[in-house]
């Protein structure tokens, strides 16, 4: 009764491959790059491979995630933290112990509530990826101030940056950086509706040219009742509300919430048929709503043959980062739920023995000032982000260390941090690892074209 | 068959059905917050109509009756105008289209005021209108302010879902619920005691001062304490030089962000300004919004009067000024300069006389309004007379939001017949304003007046949106969100509901409404009862007038010619012999109706 949707996409794919070369107006520089490599662009996949981004909304405190631990650097940031320091003594625990220190002797602890991902990292498992944030190029503190290079648009923002971390792009944006990893691998997917999927809101992440995010709730697809089951008894009614639903429009509003449901319609089966039978052993608590929608997401890589894929991007997330308030009250039952979800996760695909196929990474708006107001911190810029998963090359930190320090040489202003390592190169190295060959990064994040480091090798 | 909506009990929150709770309390005293603002009721909507509108029915915008004899200066409040359609009256669908924008809902005897008023004098009735019953009033009357539900959030949302559902005064309600789409605060993040009254307090700022001026509704969010709590100007203090302590940025940067101006230099069109380097030009930078930062500090509750739980007056005064723990270092942004040692509450005024004069409020505010109420991507020209209205209500008022809703909503673009087939036209109906125009649609009432609705939010199975729950200041969805690999997308048309719909909201909304309309929402623990559709069940056995209706009531006429051939002959395989199937018969022809395509997109 449905086109199928894969014909349907692929058919699409084709027609905007075909177009692109008349595209002059649309000055994206994915356009641009797109039109320049037609065809080609797209691998080919003999195993499964899954990228899980975790998304932390609201800006997740890096000062507080990652905590300096050796007495010199402790007592600097002690210092700076006025009223939102952890306790040196309460990490001693979690004080990670790399196969390459950092230099200085600087010892870096995860915050207490971590403590579940500290076994993954000593298990070589788990990466900690420094400073990372949204540049358009290699940007040192003097260009910054002299405003003497491209700098990412609207800076400190939420939503902008949030969508500039999924997509190089502000509010407004229609690509993200998974959805175009989901556009190459599209063609692997014998049902391609499968290739992006979101467990939380929608999200401009999984966006691609012609991928396009599947949304999927966390206890699974929800079933249309009145399809299902009639509508007040009636099978007429139903039959009448399939093709009204569904139905075509000249609006493009209407076509649009129209196109939303006949996906919904057409992937519901197919979802709950490789999701319901599922039974995983390992524990996911279904008090944390991350940890459910992580629970979705290992459900479907158990069920990947029936929805007949090799290559998927996912998407999860849980909110509440922006701690300009409490945060020594909320933000350490936030990581615990972070810590707790992502243990749960990577335990569900060690039992689904496809841990080495998968990989998750954290990310968020930006990082958090180092300076405290009182109980909280404000909009930052970099931040530090973890990698897990059985291909990670784990137990190491990738990328510099930040000294501790407000206006010091890594920050542009109470502690918040001049990355140092960019998102672009962050996302070429999971899209590598995807399969996204290097002529074909510069489709996946644009400004990769601006580093010589492409592959920063964590995974 | 499907099965029943599960009663709504509040989670993980005191019990909020037991009926001792919901006794009636004492009612506290009237609260009524001055609406401010002068104008009276519409803009002169001539003025920056400069590319030819499209013509409703001849728009001669009438000029004020001039007529004194010159030089004799007119006395400002002169009664401007809104600009008056002449001829014909409007009929009976484009009065319910203009009813659907202006308020949450059309009934029969409203479309003939419309039509016999015309749509400026119905309208400055609907402005000039006192303020119903107030949010805190109904908590107060509800038994709410005792210690067991200071913890609370669920007393909020009753509190919400009464106001916008039964209030009489619909369209200073939706506009109200516009603005607490704009000045965010979400119910789910003030963590204090006392919270629903907090919520209850902020909505009801919106609801007094929604048809007041928009400078002084700015100053009562500003100072309003679920604001405070919300985005930290409640206990926000000044620089400690000895530790490094900063004043919080939330409120600096997100008032400008977001209640007024926005990250770039707008033209009066909301067009962005273009600077030397063909970019646009940023409105402020992070070194502003440090600096006015400062102006917010020192503000806390005011406990005037207060007693715990009972009467919590620390959520519902303005919070006010400790000079000790106020910054009052120069404030530099905007352009502005407010000098070091200004008195705090000066400082606070002038700050916000800056923001308030920005050249980017008009069409920021503006073009927002116009896409909450009447369409998602106006033209320029039509964002630019709403901001001129704003800029000017023709008596030298700024900020007259009278006016300016007046502007929003008579606009020749906005009562365009002609726009109906246009394919960029319209905005999503938000999920929560399709439950509100069916419960006013067909006069639902709630069980013993307790409205226990609840939190709607749950994606999968309930509205994915509930009134003040929004997950951040940033609203359920962003002004420029744009739903990727659409054909919205193609054309670069914003879209902003859409970022609540995906594949679990659209089937969501479906299972809930085939629940709601006919067994109405926790209906036996004082939620909605399931209406009698006396009116409906009149017509069943003409399935052509039965649809009829429903389309004029619930889509102003919208829906196609095909769409009603479709709902009629389905519903008409109903037998309606027996009272169950002549009610399943009306149940089916709403939900077909409200789940069409034609219907979510209000036109």
């Amino acid at each position: 009764m449905w086109i199928n949707q894969s014909e349907k996409i692929a058919r699409r794919a084709f027609l905007r491959r075909a177009g692109q070369l008349g595209l002059a107006g649309v000055a994206t520089p994915w356009a641009l790059n797109l039109a320049a490599i037609g065809e080609a662009a797209a691998f080919t996949a003999t195993d499964y491979k899954a990228i899980v981004c975790v998304f932390l909304y609201g800006g997740n405190d890096y000062g507080n995630t990652l905590v300096p631990f050796d007495n010199a650097n402790y007592a600097k940031y002690a210092a700076i933290r006025t009223g939102i320091a952890t306790p040196q003594a309460s990490l001693a625990g979690t004080v990670l112990a790399p196969a390459t220190p950092l230099p200085g002797g600087m010892q870096l602890a995860l915050a207490p509530e971590l403590a579940p991902l500290k076994g993954i990292f000593d298990a070589g498992r788990m990466a900690v990826q420094l400073n990372v944030g949204p540049l358009i190029q290699p940007t040192t503190l003097a260009q910054y101030n002299a405003k003497s290079v491209p700098l990412p648009p609207k800076l400190f923002s939420h939503n902008d940056q949030q969508s500039v971390w999924q997509s190089s792009l502000p509010e407004g944006s229609v690509l993200g950086w998974g959805g175009r990893m989901g556009d190459l691998a599209l063609s692997n997917n014998g049902k391609a509706t499968f290739t992006c999927v979101s467990v939380t809101g929608n999200a401009v992440y999984l966006a691609g040219q012609s991928a396009q995010a599947y949304q999927v709730s966390s206890g699974g697809a929800v079933p249309i009742n009145g399809l299902k089951n009639g509508v007040y008894g009636s099978a007429a009614c139903a039959t009448a509300l399939n093709s009204l639903i569904t139905q075509a429009s000249s609006n493009y509003m209407e076509s649009a919430y129209s196109q939303t449901t006949q996906r919904s319609i057409t992937a519901e089966g197919t979802v709950t048929a490789a999701t319901s039978g599922v039974t995983l052993a390992t524990p996911f608590n279904t008090a944390n709503p991350l940890a459910m929608q992580l629970q979705m997401v290992a459900k479907m890589i158990a069920g990947r043959s029936t929805l007949d894929v090799k290559r998927q991007v996912f998407m999860v997330s849980l909110g509440g980062f922006d701690t300009h308030d409490f945060l020594p009250q909320n933000h350490p039952v936030l990581l615990g739920q972070v810590a707790e979800a992502l243990k749960s996760f990577y335990d569900a695909t060690k039992e689904l023995g496809i841990d080495d196929k998968v990989t998750a990474f954290t990310a968020s708006d930006f990082g958090r000032t180092l300076a405290s107001n009182g109980d909280g911190s404000d909009h930052g810029w970099g931040s530090h982000h973890f990698v897990l998963g059985g291909a990670v090359n784990g137990k190491k930190y990738y990328g510099t260390a930040p000294a501790i320090a407000v206006n010091g040489a890594d920050d542009v202003g109470q502690g918040r941090l001049l990355p140092t390592t960019s998102v672009d190169q962050f996302a070429a190295t999971l899209a590598s690892w995807f399969g996204v060959s290097g002529s074909e990064l510069k489709l996946v994040v644009p400004n990769i074209v601006n580093y010589s480091t492409q592959n920063l090798g964590f995974v | 068959m499907d099965t029943d909506v599960i009663d709504e009990s509040p989670r993980s929150e005191t019990d909020a059905n037991s009926a001792t709770a919901l006794r009636a309390g004492a009612s506290a005293a009237a609260l009524l917050l001055a609406a401010c603002g002068g104008g009276s009721g519409g803009g002169d909507l001539s003025t920056g109509a400069g590319t030819t509108p499209p013509v409703v029915a001849s728009p001669p915008v009438v000029t004020p009756p001039v007529v004194v004899t010159p030089p004799v200066v007119v006395t400002p409040p002169v009664v401007v105008m809104p600009p008056v359609i002449v001829t014909p009256a409007p009929t009976v669908q484009e009065a319910a289209r203009f009813l659907l924008q202006a308020q949450f809902s059309a009934s029969d005897g409203e479309i003939a005021a419309v039509q016999a008023q015309g749509y400026p004098v119905w309208l400055s009735a609907q402005l000039n209108a006192p303020a119903t019953r107030t949010g805190w009033d109904w908590l107060m009357s509800r038994g709410f302010n005792t210690a067991t539900f200071a913890a609370s959030t669920f007393p909020a949302d009753y509190m919400v879902w009464n106001q916008i559902i039964a209030s009489a005064d619909g369209v200073r309600k939706r506009v109200a619920l516009a603005f607490s789409e704009i000045f965010v605060v979400s119910s789910a993040s003030v963590p204090v005691q006392s919270r629903s009254f907090a919520m209850a307090q902020y909505w009801d700022v919106l609801a007094a001062g929604a048809f007041g001026n928009y400078r002084a509704l700015l100053e009562e969010i500003t100072l309003n304490p679920a604001m405070g709590v919300f985005l930290n100007t409640k206990g926000n203090q000044k620089a400690d030089p000895a530790t490094g302590r900063a004043p919080d940025e939330n409120y600096s940067r997100e008032v400008l962000q977001i209640f007024s101006i926005g990250l770039y230099q707008l033209n009066l069109d909301g067009s962005n300004k273009q600077g030397g380097d063909g970019r646009p030009v940023e409105t402020y930078d992070q070194a502003s919004i440090s600096s006015l930062a400062q102006v917010f500090t020192g503000y806390d509750y005011d406990t005037t009067g207060s007693t715990r739980f009972t009467n919590p007056l620390e959520v519902r005064n303005r919070m006010k000024l400790n000079a000790s723990l106020h910054a009052t270092g120069q404030a530099d942004f905007l352009g502005t300069t407010i000098p070091a040692n200004t008195e705090g509450t000066a400082a606070l005024r002038l700050a916000l006389d800056a923001i308030f004069n920005h050249a980017n409020v008009g069409p920021f505010i503006g073009k927002q309004l116009i896409q909450r109420l009447v369409t998602s991507n106006p033209s320029p020209a039509y964002v630019a007379r709403v901001a001129g209205v704003f800029n000017n209500n023709g008596a030298d008022v700024r900020g007259d939001l009278k006016a300016v809703v007046a502007a929003v909503l008579l606009d020749a673009e906005a009562r365009d017949a002609a726009k109906l087939s246009v394919p960029a036209w319209g905005k999503q109906r938000e999920p929560m304003l399709r439950l509100v125009q069916w419960a006013r649609t067909f006069g639902v009432a709630s069980p013993g007046d307790a409205w226990a609705v609840g939190d709607l939010s749950d994606p999968a199975t309930r509205l994915g949106q509930s009134p003040l729950r929004s997950q951040s200041v940033f609203n359920f969805f962003r002004p420029g969100y744009v739903p990727p690999n659409t054909s919205l997308a193609t054309q670069g048309l914003t879209a902003p509901e859409f970022q609540l719909t995906n594949e679990s909201t659209v089937a969501g909304y479906l299972n809930f409404m085939l629940t709601t309309i006919r067994a109405g929402f926790n209906n036996n623990n004082g939620g909605l009862a399931p209406p009698t559709y006396t009116a409906e069940l009149a017509l069943v056995n003409d399935p052509t007038a039965l649809t009829d209706r429903l389309n004029l009531l619930l889509c102003a006429g919208q829906l196609s010619a095909a769409t009603l051939a479709t709902i009629r002959t389905s519903i008409a395989t109903i037998s309606s012999a027996t009272a169950t199937g002549a009610l399943n018969r009306v149940y089916a022809a709403i939900l077909l109706a409200m789940a069409s395509p034609e219907y979510l997109v209000q036109k």
